[in-house]
């Protein structure tokens, strides 16, 4: 079964078209890497893909569920890190993860939410409120969800941004282990460097069209 | 999904955020003292004319408190996103709707237990017998005013001038909740026979219904626009 896949997909904001007739395929086990400049449309792609925006044109399947009509289904098998933490700044870490997984239909126990955060190496704040978080230990508790509610697909959009060297080495790793799991993940990002340390396979959306990259050509610095 | 799990999930996430900020507690119970005060000192030449004004009373300064709660409910899920992650969460819609109302109901609810003993001492009601009815008209009105309240905060989260237009979208729908309310209580604290009055609390109950299914359908595209 495929992973995504995206026929003919565009979107437009009135007569503004911010790309169109996008098809490709990503595989499970596949880490898709997207880049592009500013305002290519990036992040717009990443949030149809997240449920969170309609398509203008055109039809997306996640894990053969379409992205439109059956988004409900879609939604149990993926999860976004995005710009915004989602998390909620009186609640401690401990019980962010509770809330958040929760809402998914399950329930971590204390041990495993300690083993989530210490992974992440948040562990010592696991009572402490977001309030008092800094941007990258917002970031890493996002990944410390993911690390309990292992979705099939991981959305990132720009996943190193505030991370430290460390954070950015957990990142990967975490994002290795949902490609062993034959997970799949799909990132924006304009980190190129740390990007293709991980991905295997990418893209460059530029001018609303997107030209597809093997992972050799992610290397290859006369493409971009 | 489990239904009902989320719905005290969501119930938990905004009493246990109102517990350690106290935010839209103090600031509805803040102005509500104002109206009582500013009220009380108008009337206080004026016993009869007050008796024959408290239900109105009442019912102008708990709309408007919970009007405050509400429009808070929703603005806090703008921090960090937070909308988005309920919008995208696999949880079912309606759930997270019922979750909503019912924070919005027990906040607007302890502010008026809080707030009715004021408005007996102020205006120097004699309500021992009528205690137990109040509580049912408070609980039935506040039922009504919170489930359209919180789908009308969820609708105008997003717009600029929300502050605005939550009470301008909300208060003509929450018109006949606030009419039965107002001569529901009038009768209780007159201390007419129940049967005076009933017509009013069966009407609340029919428009608790109405709302609560209409904005729990109407929920899922409200968040998903």
């Amino acid at each position: 079964m495929i992973a995504i896949q995206v026929s003919n997909l565009s979107k437009a904001y009135g007569f503004y078209r911010i790309f169109e007739d996008l098809s490709f395929d990503i595989h499970p086990g596949e880490c898709f890497a997207l880049f592009g400049p500013n305002g290519a449309g990036k992040t717009t792609l990443l949030r149809i893909l997240a449920t969170l925006q309609a398509p203008s044109h055109g039809q997306f399947t996640i894990f053969g569920q379409d992205g439109v009509a059956q988004k409900d289904t879609v939604r149990e098998i993926i999860m976004l890190i995005a710009h915004g933490s989602h998390l909620y700044d009186e609640l401690s870490a401990a019980e962010n993860l509770q809330f958040a997984l929760g809402l998914r239909g399950q329930a971590p126990s204390p041990p495993q939410i300690k083993r989530a955060l210490d992974r992440t190496g948040i562990g010592a704040f696991a009572d402490l409120k977001i309030r008092q978080f800094s941007a990258g230990m917002k970031k890493r508790l996002d990944f410390a969800k993911t690390i309990l509610a292992q979705p099939q697909l991981l959305l990132l959009d720009e996943p190193y941004n505030a991370l430290d060297h460390d954070g950015v080495a957990i990142t990967n790793q975490l994002i290795q282990e949902t490609l062993d799991r034959d997970g799949t993940v799909f990132m924006t990002t304009h980190d190129r460097d740390k990007a293709t340390q991980i991905a295997t396979r990418g893209g460059i959306l530029k001018g609303g069209h997107l030209q597809l990259l093997s992972s050799e050509q992610l290397t290859t610095d006369a493409i971009f | 999904m489990p239904f009902f799990k989320t719905i005290r999930w969501v119930v938990w996430k905004d009493l246990i955020s109102e517990w350690r900020t106290r935010e839209t507690m103090s600031s509805m119970l803040f102005f509500a003292l104002i109206v009582i005060l500013v009220f009380s000192f108008s009337f206080s030449m004026d016993q009869d004319a007050a008796r024959q004004l408290i239900a109105g009373i009442i019912w102008v300064a708990f709309t408007f408190t919970g009007i405050i709660g509400l429009g808070k409910s929703f603005t806090s899920e703008l921090q960090n996103d937070c909308l988005e992650s309920l919008q995208m969460c696999p949880a079912p819609k309606g759930a997270i709707y019922l979750g909503k109302v019912a924070a919005n109901f027990l906040f607007m609810l302890s502010v008026e237990i809080l707030l009715f003993p004021l408005f007996v001492l102020f205006f120097n009601l004699d309500v021992i017998e009528a205690v137990g009815t109040l509580l049912i008209i408070f609980f039935l009105a506040t039922l009504g005013l919170s489930s359209v309240g919180t789908l009308f905060s969820a609708l105008t989260v997003q717009i600029r001038a929300r502050e605005v237009m939550l009470p301008v979208l909300l208060l003509p729908l929450a018109v006949p909740v606030m009419i039965a309310a107002v001569e529901a209580t009038r009768g209780a604290l007159s201390g007419d026979p129940f049967s005076f009055y009933s017509q009013w609390i069966q009407l609340l109950i029919i428009f608790d219904i109405i709302f609560t299914v209409v904005s729990f359908w109407l929920f899922e595209f409200i968040l998903d626009s």
